[in-house]
C-alpha cells in the first residue's frame, strides 16, 4: 500500500537479506573477527591457555557433536516414519483408530522429554536376548528410541494439520473430476501437503537435536559430557567458562542454519 | 479545503506531481481516474497520514503540510472523517462500541451523550438492529455503513471516502450508495475517490480527473461527464462506462496511446 | 489419606507388577511430595515471568531503534538455536561460579539453582513468547491501525486500544502452546539438583530400582499440568473471542 512507507515509524520496514553482501552480514562479520584474533595469536605465539586446553579438545567436541547429530538424525527418522502411520491413521473411518491415535499424539506431546528419555533408557534393558543371541542394547539407541516417541507424536500432528489445511473446495473439486479418494491423496493432497509440512518439520528436527543435549545425563558420550570431563580434567576457570561457551557455539553453528533455512522456506510458500 | 500545487514522492517513484484542488463548505467532490494515479494519496495527505514534499493543503484555517506534533495532528483528524476500502471496523469491539470509543476517548465527549448520537447515526445507516454485533459478523456493506457511521460520530467538517465500495459485491454497493447520496443531499462536504462512475455523476457538484499524478480535468460533473475537454478524460470515460451516447467521443476513436500510468504499478 | 488406605492401594498395585512401595516410607513420601511442590513452583514463577520476558523482548525486538532491536534479535537468535540444558549450565555453572567469586555478598551468592532455573527457562520461552507476539503485532491489518489513526488516536491509545488487543488475540494460541512447553521444560532442573518431582524421583528409583512407577506418577503429574494450562488456555481464548473474525 502506498501509504505504509511514510507512516510515523518505519518498523515494518524489512531490509531485503540480498542488500547486505554476504560478506558483511552480521554472523559473516563475528567470524572475521574471531579468525582474525586467532590469526594473531598463532603468529604471535600468545594463545592464552584456555584457548590451547580448547585447541586440544576439540576433536573430542566434535566427535561428541556428531554422536548427538547421528542421534538426531536417526530419532527424526523413526519418528517421522511412525509418525506419518499415526497420523495417517487418525484421520481413519473407524472411530477407535481415531481414539487411540488422538490418545497416542496427547501422551507423548504432553510428556517432558526428559520424562521420556529416562523411560526409555531405564526400563529397557540393557541387553536383548533373542533366540541365543545377546545383543547390547547401547545407550545411545535409547536415547534415539526415547526422542523418536514424542517426534512421531508431533509428525502426526503437523501430518494431520497439513491434510486439515487443505481446503475442501479441492477434495470437492477432485471429486467431481471423478478420482478415487486413493487417488486424491496420492495426487493432490499429499504432494502439497509436503510442502506445507516442511516448514515446521524442519522446526521440529531443530528441536530434537537440541533435546539430544539431554543424552548426557543418562551417560551418553555427546558433546555436552564431553564437554563436563573436559572441564574436569582441566580443571581451570577460564577453561570451564570457555568450553561451555563453546558449546552453546557448537550447537548455535548447526542449528542456526537450518532455522534460517526453514524461514527462507516459510516465506517462499507464504507467496502461493 | 484547498490543495495547492502539491507534490509528492515515494523514493525515486513520483506520484503526485503538482495537484491542485479545491473543495467547498458543503460541497461534494469526486476524484476519479485510472488505478495507480494517486487518487487515495491525495487523500491521506488531506489528513496528515501522508506528508507531502512540497505544496500546501489547506483545511479550514489549518496548514497540514505545517502540521509537526502529534497534538496539532489529532486536532486536524478530529474535524476530517475518513473511510477506508477494508479492514475499517475495530473486530474486538461491538458495532456500538466502535462508534463510541473516538468520541469518548479521543474528542472526550460524555458518554451517555456519545450513546444517544450513536444510536442516532446507526439507525440513519439502518443498522439499529446489529448494535451489539461484532463487524466479523456483519457483511461488507453493513460494515461500510457502520464506518460511516463511525467517521460521522465525531462530527467532522469533512469526509473523505476512499473508494469504499471498490471491495463490496455489487449488491451491497446499492446499500453503501444510498447512505452517501442522502449525506451529501443533506449537505456533506466530502471528497469520494471513486469508480463508481454514473454514481459520482450524480451526487457531485465537482469531478476531478486524475491521471499519473496530474489532474488532467476538472470541473461540473455536468461537464466533465457531458462534454470531457481532455482527450484522455474521453479515453477514460470510454473505457470506464463503455459506448453510451454521452460519451461517444465527436470524432472517430483516436488510436490508444500508451498512457504513462500503466507504468507506474504501485498498489494502492 | 490414612496409611492403611494407602497400604491396600500399594498390594492392589502390586499384583499388576508394579512396586510403589517406597510410598509406605515416610521420609521417601514427602520427599516425592515435596519435589511435586517444588514442579509447581517452578511452573507458578516461570509462567508470568516467561510473559513479562516475552513482552519486553517483543518491545525491544518492533521499537524500530537498532540499538534496541538488534542485540534482541541476536539474544533471540542464540536462545531459540541452543539447548535448554547448555543455557541453564552456562548460566548456573558459569555465571553463578563467577558471581560466587566476585561477589563477595553477606550470607553467600543468593542465586539458589532453583532462581537459576526461573531465570534461565523463563528467559527461554520468554523469546518463544516474543516471536508470537511480535507475529500477532504483523498480523494487526495496517488499514485498521490508520483508521485508528485517522480517527484521530494518539499513538498511545493506537497501542494500548487497537494494536496490543488485536496482537494479544492473533498470538493466543501459540502463547498457550509455549505455556505448555514450559511446564514440560521445568523437568530439566534436575539437572543442576533443584529438588523437583524428577529429582527426587531419581533420588529414590536409585534406591529401589522402581523406575517405570515413578515414570508413571511423573507422567501423570505433568499431564495434568500441562492440561490446566491448555485449559485455562481456552478459557481466556473464549473469553477473548472475536465473533466471526476470519471470515
Amino acid at each position: 500500500m502506498a501509504s505504509e512507507i511514510a507512516l510515523s515509524r518505519p518498523r515494518h520496514v524489512m531490509r531485503a537479506a540480498s542488500d547486505t553482501p554476504a560478506w558483511r552480514r552480521p554472523w559473516a562479520l563475528v567470524a572475521w573477527a574471531v579468525l582474525a584474533l586467532l590469526a594473531f595469536w598463532v603468529a604471535t605465539g600468545t594463545t592464552p591457555v584456555a584457548f590451547v586446553h580448547l585447541w586440544k579438545w576439540s576433536p573430542a567436541l566434535l566427535r561428541g557433536l556428531l554422536a548427538n547429530i547421528e542421534i538426531s538424525v536417526l530419532a527424526m527418522a523413526l519418528g517421522t516414519l511412525a509418525g506419518l502411520v499415526v497420523g495417517a491413521l487418525s484421520l481413519s473411518p473407524l472411530r477407535v483408530l481415531r481414539v487411540v491415535t488422538r490418545w497416542y499424539v496427547q501422551v507423548f506431546r504432553n510428556a517432558p522429554v526428559l520424562v521420556l528419555i529416562y523411560f526409555t533408557t531405564y526400563v529397557f534393558p540393557f541387553e536383548l536376548h533373542l533366540v541365543s543371541w545377546t545383543f547390547p542394547f547401547p545407550d545411545w539407541i535409547k536415547v534415539v528410541l526415547g526422542l523418536a516417541l514424542p517426534a512421531s507424536a508431533n509428525v502426526a500432528e503437523i501430518f494431520r494439520g497439513a491434510i486439515q489445511s487443505i481446503p475442501s473446495a479441492q477434495w470437492e473439486a477432485a471429486q467431481s473430476l471423478a478420482f478415487r479418494r486413493s487417488e486424491i491423496f496420492r495426487l493432490i493432497v499429499l504432494p502439497q501437503c509436503l510442502r506445507r509440512m516442511l516448514p515446521p518439520w524442519m522446526n521440529l528436527y531443530a528441536s530434537i537435536t537440541m533435546s539430544t543435549a539431554l543424552a548426557s545425563l543418562v551417560g551418553v558420550h555427546d558433546v555436552v559430557d564431553t564437554a563436563q570431563i573436559a572441564s574436569n580434567t582441566v580443571a581451570r576457570t577460564d577453561f570451564t567458562i570457555l568450553v561451555y561457551f563453546t558449546l552453546l557455539g557448537l550447537f548455535f553453528a548447526y542449528c542456526y542454519p537450518i532455522a534460517r533455512a526453514t524461514r527462507a522456506l516459510e516465506r517462499r510458500h507464504d507467496r502461493h | 479545503m484547498a490543495l495547492g500545487g502539491v507534490h509528492l514522492r515515494f523514493g525515486a517513484n513520483e506520484v503526485l506531481k503538482g495537484i491542485d484542488l479545491e473543495v467547498r463548505r458543503g460541497e461534494a467532490v469526486s476524484i476519479i481516474g485510472p488505478s495507480g494515479s494517486g487518487k487515495s494519496t491525495i487523500l491521506r495527505c488531506i489528513t496528515g497520514l501522508l506528508r507531502p514534499q512540497s505544496g500546501s493543503i489547506r483545511v479550514g484555517d489549518t496548514q497540514v503540510e505545517a502540521l509537526r506534533s502529534e497534538a496539532e495532528l489529532i486536532a486536524l483528524r478530529k474535524r476530517v472523517g475518513f473511510v477506508f476500502q477494508q479492514y475499517n471496523l475495530f473486530p474486538h469491539l461491538t458495532v456500538l462500541e466502535n462508534l463510541v470509543i473516538a468520541p469518548t476517548r479521543v474528542a472526550g465527549r460524555d458518554r451517555a451523550e456519545t450513546l444517544r448520537e450513536a444510536r442516532v447515526l446507526l439507525d440513519k445507516v439502518r443498522l439499529s438492529h446489529k448494535e451489539a454485533a461484532y463487524p466479523g459478523e456483519l457483511s461488507g456493506g453493513q460494515q461500510q455503513r457502520v464506518a460511516i457511521a463511525r467517521a460521522l460520530a465525531m462530527r467532522p467538517e469533512l469526509i473523505l471516502f476512499d473508494e469504499v465500495t471498490s471491495a463490496l459485491d455489487p449488491e451491497t454497493v446499492g446499500e453503501v450508495l444510498t447512505v452517501i447520496r442522502d449525506l451529501v443531499q443533506e449537505g456533506l462536504t466530502c471528497v469520494l475517490v471513486t469508480h463508481e462512475m454514473r454514481f459520482a455523476e450524480e451526487i457531485s457538484d465537482q469531478v476531478y480527473f486524475t491521471e499519473a499524478g496530474v489532474i488532467v480535468e476538472h470541473g461540473p460533473a455536468r461537464d466533465i461527464f457531458g462534454q470531457p475537454r481532455s482527450e484522455r478524460t474521453r479515453a477514460f470515460l470510454h473505457r470506464a462506462l463503455g459506448d453510451g451516447p454521452r460519451n461517444a467521443p465527436a470524432r472517430p476513436a483516436p488510436v490508444p496511446e500508451t498512457l504513462p500510468f500503466e507504468r507506474l504499478r504501485f498498489a494502492l | 489419606m490414612s496409611d492403611a488406605l494407602l497400604a491396600q492401594a500399594v498390594a492392589a498395585l502390586r499384583t499388576v507388577g508394579l512396586n510403589y512401595a517406597f510410598v509406605l516410607d515416610m521420609g521417601e513420601r514427602s520427599a516425592f511430595l515435596r519435589g511435586l511442590g517444588v514442579t509447581l513452583q517452578l511452573c507458578l514463577l516461570t509462567i508470568p515471568c516467561s510473559l513479562a520476558a516475552g513482552v519486553l523482548i517483543a518491545a525491544a525486538l518492533t521499537s524500530g531503534r537498532a540499538w534496541l532491536a538488534k542485540p534482541a534479535r541476536a539474544f533471540v537468535e542464540v536462545t531459540r538455536n541452543t539447548p535448554t540444558l547448555v543455557q541453564l549450565y552456562c548460566a548456573f555453572l558459569v555465571l553463578n561460579m563467577l558471581i560466587t567469586q566476585h561477589v563477595k555478598l553477606p550470607g553467600g551468592n543468593p542465586l539458589t539453582p532453583f532462581v537459576w532455573v526461573v531465570i534461565v527457562v523463563s528467559l527461554h520461552k520468554g523469546v518463544f513468547h516474543a516471536e508470537a507476539l511480535r507475529a500477532g503485532i504483523e498480523a494487526v491489518p495496517r488499514v485498521t491501525l490508520e483508521a485508528a489513526r485517522s480517527l484521530g488516536f494518539s499513538q498511545r491509545q493506537l497501542l494500548s486500544r487497537v494494536e496490543l488487543p488485536l496482537a494479544l488475540r492473533f498470538a493466543l494460541p501459540s502463547l498457550v502452546n509455549n505455556l505448555v512447553d514450559l511446564v514440560k521444560m521445568t523437568a530439566v532442573a534436575s539437572a543442576i539438583a533443584v529438588g523437583d518431582v524428577t529429582y527426587e524421583s531419581i533420588m529414590i528409583w536409585t534406591q529401589r530400582d522402581n523406575v517405570l512407577e515413578l515414570l508413571l506418577l511423573i507422567l501423570i503429574f505433568f499431564g495434568l499440568l500441562t492440561w490446566l494450562v491448555s485449559l485455562a488456555g481456552r478459557w481466556l481464548e473464549e473469553r477473548l473471542r472475536m465473533p466471526g473474525y476470519g471470515q
